[in-house]
């Protein structure tokens, strides 16, 4: 049986180049991944027209859905390739680049602006002293390393971003994901040093203010982070952070 | 060299959106819910109805209570409002979840409510802009006056009907879908949950409003003033709005008796 994967891509050139559609065909094997499927047509880039052309661009790494790199919309769902099985998918498979970032080639976009993000929140520990500071680890229930566990799959990988109806090139809301980053670290003993930084950093132009509650981003949210709880999470706690500023300064 | 300082606008985006979201609470909702009140006292007969009015037309400082605790907060909420509808990017159609249906109505029903309140102010509150008499001048009967401005004022009383069903509906979803909005952003309901339950009361206290305004809406529309009263009241009104200046000196104190 000459049975098929069929692949219709939405690809561009350059970053500034227009996009196009072309479409492939491979050979059915079983328990393809999109990921692995791609990798085949890298080698065979042939288009449904006979064309050899230049093969399709994307990015990963994991293969395993825990770095974030793949992340592109299948079949107009914002997923992670790897883990997209092709016996799961209606065919022919769609894929195209997410929309909310920069296009560098293809599948391949640049989630830069999340990186910097996570910089402007301080989504780290801070150093507790360079020295021994004759204090043991900070102790923490199993109930918060249950919820700080599930913060902690993040992987940046934009699927929020590009689920989120408030996230797009004309807004400087700072995005979805943020919020859990933000949420694990002010609850963690020593992240925790941070918190008023954070919360002013939240409380800042494209902030947690930029949030329209339209909860999509819990809903895409590859690794099941409950970002809706962490966006009230941090509605308390930076109402609770104006008043501390507008009272006790 | 461009100026990349952040507009006022943004410097306190924060702090404002904060109190858009209050202003939508206190004091505009309960308005809302103030005013659902009086009309509805219209069901209980075109007597209460111009009681419950006047009451409120003998309120100390009027003008003063109207402009801080409606004009005001309302332009407020309408114009920041108008700003952040524009920040969304609808997306539905690709990711339709329940919530997101929510957040699309929440604005689709914020433009309906701004357009319906402004075509509301027009037709009862500053309808003395296009000649007709002030909605004051009705005393005492503001049943009638109220009634006329729905049967006999500009348009067919059906289209009135329906721009107040379509009005009121809309401005019932917007409350009571803000009412969950401002809980999530205030940091009041924190986890899913609890979310579902607010929602669940919020989604019973819209259809609740929905239908209070209806009755209202019914009994202004249909209903007539007992008839022991009806020749006066009718003679009365109908004079009043015919001619309003001097109809304000002349209103007998103890008209109803």
């Amino acid at each position: 049986m000459d049975k098929v994967i069929h692949f219709k891509i939405k690809r561009q050139d350059g970053p500034n180049s227009q996009p196009y559609w072309e479409e492939f065909k491979m050979p059915y094997a079983p328990q393809h991944n999109v990921i692995s499927a791609l990798l085949y047509l890298r080698e065979h880039p042939v288009n449904t027209r006979g064309q050899r052309v230049a093969p399709v661009a994307w990015e990963s790494n994991c293969m395993e859905e825990v770095c974030g790199a793949c992340s592109m919309l299948v079949n107009g769902v914002p997923r992670q390739a790897c883990a997209a099985l092709v016996d799961d998918l209606e065919q022919p498979i769609v894929l195209e680049p997410l929309t909310k970032f920069p296009i560098i080639r293809d599948l391949a976009v640049d989630r830069q602006k999340m990186f910097d993000a996570l910089i402007r929140v301080k989504a780290w520990v801070p150093l507790d002293g360079s020295q021994d500071v004759h204090e043991p680890a900070p102790r923490i229930s199993p109930a918060d390393q249950a919820l700080r566990y599930v913060y902690s799959r993040c992987m940046t990988c934009g699927c929020c971003m590009e689920a989120c109806p408030q996230y797009h090139d004309h807004s400087d809301f700072i995005g979805p994901a943020l919020f859990g980053q933000v949420a694990l670290h002010n609850s963690h003993p020593t992240g925790g040093f941070f918190k008023a930084d954070r919360l002013h950093a939240l409380m800042d132009p494209g902030g947690i203010a930029g949030c329209g509650n339209a909860q999509n981003c819990f809903k895409v949210c590859p690794k099941d982070i409950p970002l809706t709880h962490a966006i009230g999470e941090l509605g308390r706690q930076t109402t609770v952070q104006w008043l501390r500023d507008l009272l006790m300064k | 060299m461009t100026d990349t300082t952040p507009g006022l606008l943004d410097r306190y985006q924060f702090q404002l959106r904060r109190l858009h979201s209050l202003s939508g609470i206190v004091p505009i909702g309960f308005f809302l819910l103030f005013h659902l009140l009086t009309n509805s006292t219209a069901f209980l007969g075109a007597e209460r109805y111009d009681t419950h009015v006047q009451q409120i037309h003998d309120l100390p400082w009027l003008p003063v209570i109207e402009f801080l605790f409606i004009f005001l907060p309302l332009a407020f909420h309408g114009i920041l409002g108008i700003a952040i509808a524009w920040q969304g990017k609808l997306n539905v159609r690709q990711y339709p979840y329940m919530d997101n249906w929510r957040y699309t109505l929440q604005r689709i029903t914020a433009w309906i409510t701004l357009v319906f309140v402004a075509i509301h102010l027009l037709h009862f509150r500053f309808a003395y802009w296009f000649g007709v008499p002030e909605y004051a001048s009705a005393h005492p009967y503001f049943f009638a006056f109220t009634q006329k401005g729905f049967l006999h004022l500009w348009l067919p009383a059906w289209l009135w009907i329906c721009m107040y069903v379509i009005g009121v509906s809309a401005a019932a979803f917007h409350f009571c879908n803000g009412i969950v909005t401002f809980c999530i952003t205030w940091g009041i309901t924190v986890g899913v949950e609890s979310r579902k339950k607010l929602s669940l009361v919020a989604g019973v206290l819209c259809i609740v409003l929905m239908l209070w305004g209806f009755v209202s809406l019914y009994a202004l529309t249909t209903m007539t003033r007992p008839a022991h009263g009806a020749a006066e009241a009718a003679r009365g009104s109908e004079q009043r709005i015919s001619t309003p200046y001097m109809a304000r000196h002349e209103t007998p104190s103890a008209a109803r008796e």
